[in-house]
């Protein structure tokens, strides 16, 4: 045992380091028989999950993630961080159950991708040959489309959309706010990574100043004028947060326009202004930049697919899932990049095999939380009807408006079971203390 | 997405009240009638399942897990959910549960009815050769 776990290590170890090039990474492939080359760039929701069902789907498969972060952290739940309702912890996940399940994990950069080799370069120099590639790529912000707003201002005004230093940053300012200040949300025009995201913010930040700071209040400021879940939304301000908590649409000049980062100020479409304690940018996306590299994403930054697959409609044997992708009327959710996740990872496993893609279904459910115990949700069931993504006509909708608060204390609960069963299914998790 | 979700709102309430007046099962759509499930298609259908039940139907947290519970009695709580007739204690199942076709829903009971509810979730590597 100690014999071989000494040369295993040393074979990590090979592998772990720079320039050990094609040779490293060719040798699992052989020893395993590979039925072929998958390589998944993002190990969030959408390509954690198509890296395990791959294994799942065909377990001779060689697969490897690309992801540089050696604990992931989900945008999902963050909100209930600045609740004051969960540790940031909570929401980070490791790799080493994938690694159990045979995904070769590797904690780099994808830096370029060779579409016509078929080949991914790492940050740390080397290049992997796939047969099929997945991309997870998730968003990236288009700095300077909101003027003011760089990434140079979202040290000053974070975004908090990417989980990470920006979330912890976010929350730092806020618990050291003075009570009576100002916080505001810059909320972006469709589409964006997670529809009802900004409003849900709003919500746990809303609850934490009521409890902690209730001289304070919370401002929205909307490029657009109705957005996911909206009824339930305000129906819920109204009962929990009507003194701190106001939203102003596009329509009553919510629109920023300009960003002061160093000021904190912001000036709307008709020339309002506004000076914040906090200010929390949710600035214009677009795909992952890596997207743009291997030559998927359209004219709109987004990347088109085939509704079967996932498959890249512009680059064959290029995957993509998740937010980065168009694939409306699914929305840009962490949910919905798991299903598309597992669809593709079905369709490259066939392909591999040359059977035919199995048919494709999709779901997508989320939960928002606007005070503890206060629950809501949106459900959806997807196909391909006529070559094009639908929504299964009958299915989904949102919460019922008029319901007890039993049922939003349900939802509350089923929120969390959803956060524990989907982050099982990614990255493998246990629910979180 | 906010819009298209405030329409299925509206929808659901009509929905509601047109099933109360002219019985359940009036709105169903089926999205390939009567085609036949391949196992590689259930398996893609049962998907999203997990997301809320856990991977092979085998819950983590406080929504139940639906690995190995009878198959007879799945296809029932799934027609209920679907004809607008939600368990107590329940949200959202009626939400979903109406975007499959009768057979999908069959096959969804049969799949998971087959799946152990203790064992391990699938893994496949045992072969490492310690």
């Amino acid at each position: 045992m100690a014999h071989s776990n000494v040369s295993r290590r040393q074979a990590l170890a090979l592998l772990g380091g720079a320039g050990a090039g094609a040779f490293a990474f060719s040798m699992p492939a052989i020893a395993q028989q590979s039925a072929g080359r998958v390589v998944v760039v993002g190990g969030g929701f959408g390509g954690a999950t198509a890296a395990r069902y791959l294994k799942r789907g065909n377990p001779k498969l060689s697969v490897t993630l690309i992801e540089p972060a050696k604990r992931f952290y989900t945008c999902p739940f963050t909100n209930l961080y600045f609740g004051g309702l969960r540790t940031f912890e909570q929401e980070g996940h490791t790799f080493d159950d994938l690694r159990r399940a045979g995904v070769q994990v590797v904690h780099e950069r994808a830096s370029d991708i060779d579409t016509k080799a078929k080949s991914v370069a790492l940050s740390g120099g080397r290049k992997l040959p796939y047969d099929k590639l997945v991309l997870s790529p998730g968003i990236d912000f288009r700095w300077g489309a909101l003027e003011g707003y760089d990434e140079a201002a979202a040290q000053l005004a974070p975004h908090a959309w990417q989980a990470g230093p920006q979330t912890t940053l976010l929350k730092k300012q806020l618990d050291s706010m003075q009570d009576g200040g100002l916080f505001i949300i810059v909320a972006p025009d469709n589409p964006f990574r997670c529809p009802p995201g900004p409003y849900e913010r709003a919500s746990m930040v809303a609850h934490y100043l009521k409890t902690k700071k209730p001289k304070s209040k919370l401002l929205i400021l909307d490029a657009k004028d109705s957005f996911s879940k909206q009824g339930l939304f305000q129906d819920g301000w109204k009962k929990f947060y009507a003194d701190n908590l106001e939203w102003v649409p596009r329509a009553k000049d919510g629109k920023v326009v300009k960003v002061n980062a160093k000021t904190l100020e912001v000036e709307t479409e008709f020339g309002g202004k506004h000076k914040a304690a906090v200010l929390n940018v949710i600035p214009p996306q677009k795909a992952g930049a890596i997207a743009d590299r291997a030559g998927v994403t359209n004219q709109s930054g987004w990347v088109p697919v085939k509704p079967q697959t996932f498959e890249s409609t512009q680059v064959p044997d290029v995957y993509v899932v998740g937010d980065a992708t168009i694939a409306a009327p699914m929305p840009k959710s962490g949910f919905c990049a798991n299903a598309q996740g597992k669809v593709a990872a079905a369709a490259i496993v066939a392909a591999l095999a040359g059977r035919p893609a199995p048919t494709a279904s999709w779901a997508n459910t989320c939960y928002s939380l606007i005070a503890p115990d206060y629950g809501i949700s949106v459900a959806g069931v997807y196909a391909v009807d006529d070559g094009k993504l639908i929504e299964v006509k009958g299915s989904g909708g949102v919460s019922p408006r008029e319901a007890p608060d039993s049922f939003r204390k349900l939802e509350a609960d089923y929120g969390v079971g959803w956060y524990n069963a989907i982050t099982q299914d990614t990255w493998g998790s246990k629910p979180a203390v | 997405m906010s819009r298209s979700a405030l329409q299925n709102g509206a929808a659901l309430a009509r929905r509601a009240s047109i099933a109360t007046l002219f019985g359940l099962g009036a709105t169903l759509t089926l999205v390939q009638p009567g085609a036949a499930q391949s196992a590689a298609d259930v398996v893609v259908l049962a998907g999203p399942c997990a997301n809320c039940h856990g991977t092979d139907g085998r819950s983590p947290g406080p929504i139940v897990s639906i690995a190995g519970r009878p198959e007879a009695l799945l296809l029932e709580q799934l027609m209920a959910f679907k004809s607008n007739n939600p368990p107590p204690g329940t949200t959202i199942m009626n939400r979903l549960a109406k975007g499959y076709t009768d057979e999908q829903l069959a096959a969804l009971a049969a799949h998971f009815s087959k799946i152990s509810a203790n064992a391990p979730a699938a893994a496949p590597a045992k072969k490492k050769g310690k």
